[in-house]
């Protein structure tokens, strides 16, 4: 699937720009960071299946199998852009 | 956090950053939630969810996920996601513990069986910031051999449905959470409708880009005003389109920006512009 990046938006003055929804950020709707994808666009496993296995590093650097280090409990989670910028 | 713990659940956050970031993130924040780290996006591909509009010599961007989060039950079973095209707005909480906890227990207990169509209306959560989504919550309570439509509703019919004022400027509605409908076939002309009946809730996340705040003495705060729409009908007949208006006045703000500076004599600080050279040198290499 060709997935099509969001352009749409205003260039409001200088490092203004906003989005379709009228967001406001220094950079121009589609631009690096701020690509999102117009249209359908994948969200991964449907609800209903199993979450994928996950076996990765924490910020301690420990190996963690989350359906493992979940022990039966449910599970909220959040995938992000980036914790750095 | 504390009420994730409440609820039973446990959070993760993953992203692409090294497992060194995550650490200044952790300690800058005080934050207890377990910190995935992804950083050649693995994990990310191997959910089908890599930003695929960033092209992969876009360095650092590159690797990104379609910002998401997933809910499941204690058999690992996924319950719920969240998924917006826009990455700005992001679930507020209350969102995702509604979700962990399952929504009927968010019901009160109803006097049954009704004798005529109720709807009530909240707004969940104590204030909408700039870029969180909160949810609008109807609840309907239908008599007995009374229904709602669902979507999708024949020409000339109403479906139940929330809406905003167009009117209102920097409001943006999200995708509604709706319970499966049951499809009721006519007996006359054999047309499949797709209805409610008992008790239905209807959600719709709501956030707000900042033009929608107010300020007065008491601080900022928005207006969120719309109405909820339906039409009952029982097996003989239907009555006319029916509305209910609401309008919330709630706290408001903006949101906090990521700390991109050196941060020096600044609590916290979680050494960004350091991360992010790293992070831009590795990728170029």
């Amino acid at each position: 699937m060709q997935i099509e990046r969001d352009t749409r938006g205003a260039e409001l003055g200088p490092n203004q720009y906003e989005d379709a929804e009228g967001y406001i950020a220094p950079l121009a709707a589609g631009s690096g960071p701020r690509s999102n994808p117009l249209g359908e666009f994948p969200t991964g496993p449907d609800v209903g299946e199993r979450l994928p296995d996950i076996v990765t590093s924490d910020s301690d650097g420990r190996n963690v199998d989350l359906h493992a280090d979940r022990d039966g409990q449910p599970v909220v989670l959040v995938f992000t852009r980036s914790a750095v910028w | 956090m504390p009420d994730f713990e409440a609820a039973g659940a446990k959070l993760y956050v993953l992203s692409y950053d090294e497992a060194d970031a995550l650490a200044d993130f952790k300690k800058a924040h005080g934050t207890t939630f377990t910190m995935l780290s992804d950083p050649d996006s693995e994990v990310i591909r191997s959910f089908g969810i890599l930003n695929a509009t960033i092209a992969d010599d876009d360095h650092p961007w590159y690797g990104i996920p379609y910002p998401g989060v997933y809910i499941t039950d204690s058999d690992g079973i996924i319950v719920e996601k969240f998924f917006e095209n826009n990455f700005t707005v992001r679930p507020g909480p209350e969102q995702l513990l509604a979700a962990v906890r399952g929504e009927e227990v968010l019901l009160e207990e109803r006097p049954n069986p009704v004798s005529e169509v109720s709807v009530d209306v909240d707004f969940v959560g104590d204030s909408l910031p700039v870029g969180i989504s909160r949810q609008i919550v109807a609840r309907f309570s239908l008599p007995e051999g009374m229904h709602v439509y669902g979507q999708p509703v024949p020409e000339g019919l109403v479906a139940a449905s929330i809406e905003l004022d167009e009117q209102v400027e920097g409001l943006v509605a999200y995708t509604p959470i709706t319970p499966a409908t049951r499809s009721m076939t006519l007996t006359g002309d054999g047309h499949t409708l797709e209805v409610y009946e008992g008790d239905v809730v209807l959600r719709l996340p709501v956030a707000q880009n900042g033009r929608a705040m107010t300020k007065d003495e008491e601080g900022r705060w928005v207006s969120i005003a719309g109405r909820v729409r339906w039409q009952a009908c029982d097996s003989e007949a239907c009555g006319l389109p029916e509305e209910q208006t609401f309008n919330f006045r709630v706290p408001a703000a903006f949101t906090v920006m990521a700390d991109m500076g050196p941060g020096e004599g600044r609590v916290p600080s979680m050494n960004g512009a350091t991360h992010f050279q790293k992070m831009t040198s590795r990728r170029h290499a």
